[in-house]
């Protein structure tokens, strides 16, 4: 009955029987006696990072169009895209993680294991063509990050982060649920493509509706999903969250999570409930979203707390793809959630590469010209695409957002959109001045970072600030995306 | 059977438990008992569609949030645990290290 599922699921397989390997080799050699207790979570890293890379190899070379097990999993170019993003990510967050446990001497292997694992449940969030599907994986999804926001065991700041993070995820997860089960009440389905022929012409106007289990229904995923993308008004959690957990994990929260769940949302969203009334809700998410990412980033001192505001802000900028439903807003979202992933990366591997005292303040980054240039020079180009400088791949992230909003008649958004991101500026060139011209007390001299670091950061930078020279392969592939959902 | 009899008396613990977490000042494992309170009952919503709709899907969801509940359950009381280590004590009006 499933001769073919089990071979379209392969690199799943693969990666959940990698997950289960290295704990098992985790746990045997660091408990056995005789190699004297070593720590191995550079180990298991190494160990990790490989697997990663084999299913990012797997995604690339399998390329199929399969509906599994009862139509409750599907497989198809957005989701084949799609999960290469997301291990892309993490392939470059565990290489990070190396030197940050040895500089720490935290010994903590089931640490990469629970990325591992929170990677297979993002791939099947990814995957999922049933609510109840993507409610069991977005679940595991949550269940990992809470025990590696509060994973540094004896800090009063990871602790309460994984606590936050527990109260203010577990909420949202009842209110999906919540919503998910109004929609099979009301429905007695659950499967996307049956709801989206259930949903086809239906207006789910309040006033209008023929059932009002269903217009409570879709506001609760809606609600769900916003807390877990971290969406203005339900965002508290995020900056207490991002500062308090380490910063290899804050750099793993503000990358794949975001991913994953705005596929899933597309798909919900785009595929099932097409409809005019709940892209209103997204309308006004995302003004409120841009004008607090600007507003509150400008009033932050440390560093990571800022980068948490300004990936709200950033993440505040996507829904504008999506408010309106059109192919061209689709794939602008998804340019932009790509350039997005990839300035996240070069900015959070900077954050720990400047670890020396522990850097917090922003204030800290003085004279960072003058102890290490390149860095510097790193840091500014970054984040001068974060705030959209010309010809730098920011830019032509918002460009095409912007433009997208004005192509389906969403003045009001561009608008805003574009005078948020000119204030945001401010605080970007803040970091410049800093680095630049502040001849701070102290002056912080930071250690050299290890070579992996290096390598991403390059890669990224590269990647940035060349994008604009040859953007259409990008181009390509999310118009395919984009096509594969719609159509 | 009475659906909005079933879904009214299902309805009000979960607002209850939504509601719960905003009076509460003092007292953190309260929060994890509300979420607790909140998701069997939204579980009952999903076996009260069950036998209304005669499907047998809300059964199956039904177990899948069952599992994820008690895994939350398991989770959420370890962390408040490790914090409790720490600081010595659990009310929600110390837990302010961070501040914006």
């Amino acid at each position: 009955m499933f001769d073919h599922d089990f071979l379209a699921l392969f690199l799943e397989i693969f990666l959940i029987n990698a997950t289960i390997t290295s704990p098992i080799y985790g746990v045997v050699f660091s408990t056995s006696k005789r190699y004297d207790y070593p720590p191995l979570v550079c180990n298991v890293g190494w160990l990790g990072l490989p697997s990663v890379l084999i299913t990012i190899l797997l995604v690339a070379a399998g390329a199929l169009v399969a509906n599994l097990f009862y139509n409750n999993l599907i497989i198809d170019n957005f989701t084949y895209f799609r999960q290469i993003f997301p291990s892309l990510s993490t392939a470059s967050t565990i290489p990070t993680c190396l030197d940050y446990f040895k500089e720490e001497s935290l010994n903590a292997p089931e640490f990469i294991i629970l990325i591992l694992l929170s990677i297979c449940s993002m791939f099947f969030m990814i995957l999922a063509y049933d609510l109840i599907a993507t409610y069991s994986a977005i679940e595991p999804q949550s269940l990992c990050f809470y025990v590696i926001a509060a994973s540094k065991r004896d800090s009063e700041f990871s602790t309460e982060a994984g606590l936050k993070y527990f109260i203010l995820g577990a909420f949202p997860s009842g209110i999906l649920l919540f919503g998910c089960f109004m929609i099979y009440g009301f429905t007695g389905v659950t499967n996307f493509e049956e709801l989206a022929k259930i949903f086809t012409g239906y207006e789910i106007t309040l006033f209008g509706a023929q059932s009002s289990g269903i217009f409570m229904g879709i506001p609760f995923i809606a609600v769900g999903f916003l807390f877990k993308i971290t969406a203005v008004s339900f965002h508290m959690w995020a900056p207490d969250v991002y500062e308090g957990s380490p910063t290899l994990v804050t750099a793993f929260f503000s990358i794949a999570p975001k991913i994953s769940i705005l596929a899933n949302m597309l798909r919900v969203f785009i595929y099932s409930f097409y409809d005019p009334t709940w892209q209103q809700l997204f309308f006004f998410c995302s003004i409120a979203f841009m004008i607090l990412g600007a507003l509150a980033a400008m009033a932050q001192n440390k560093v990571k707390r800022l980068l948490a505001y300004s990936s709200i802000g950033h993440v505040g900028y996507l829904p504008i793809g999506f408010s309106r439903g059109t192919i061209e807003g689709i794939q602008s979202l998804l340019i932009a959630m790509f350039i997005y992933v990839l300035m996240t990366i070069n900015v959070s591997v900077t954050v720990l590469a400047l670890r020396k005292n522990r850097l917090k303040y922003i204030a800290d980054l003085g004279a960072l010209a003058k102890t290490n240039r390149i860095l510097a020079i790193t840091l500014s180009i970054t984040m001068s695409p974060y705030a959209g400088i010309l010809l730098l791949a920011g830019f032509c992230s918002k460009f095409y957002l912007f433009f997208a909003a004005l192509g389906c008649g969403a003045y009001s958004l561009a608008f805003v959109g574009i005078v948020t991101s000119v204030t945001s500026r401010f605080y970007y060139i803040r970091f410049v001045k800093i680095m630049y011209f502040d001849t701070p007390e102290t002056w912080i001299i930071y250690k050299p970072m290890d070579r992996e670091k290096l390598l991403l950061l390059a890669i990224t930078l590269f990647s940035t600030t060349s994008f604009f020279l040859y953007p259409s392969p990008l181009f390509l592939v999310t118009h395919e995306m984009a096509l594969s959902l719609c159509l | 059977m009475d659906l909005v009899n079933y879904l009214t008396f299902s309805m009000i613990p979960f607002f209850l438990g939504i509601w719960g977490i905003f009076p509460n000042k003092r007292n953190i494992p309260i929060m994890p008992t509300l979420i607790e309170l909140m998701l069997p009952v939204v579980n009952l919503n999903s076996l009260v569609f069950l036998v209304h709709l005669d499907d047998m899907m809300g059964q199956l969801s039904a177990l899948f949030a069952l599992t994820m509940a008690a895994v939350e359950s398991a989770i959420g009381p370890a962390i408040l645990v490790i914090t409790f280590r720490i600081r010595g004590t659990i009310a929600v009006e110390l837990i302010n290290c961070m501040k914006g």
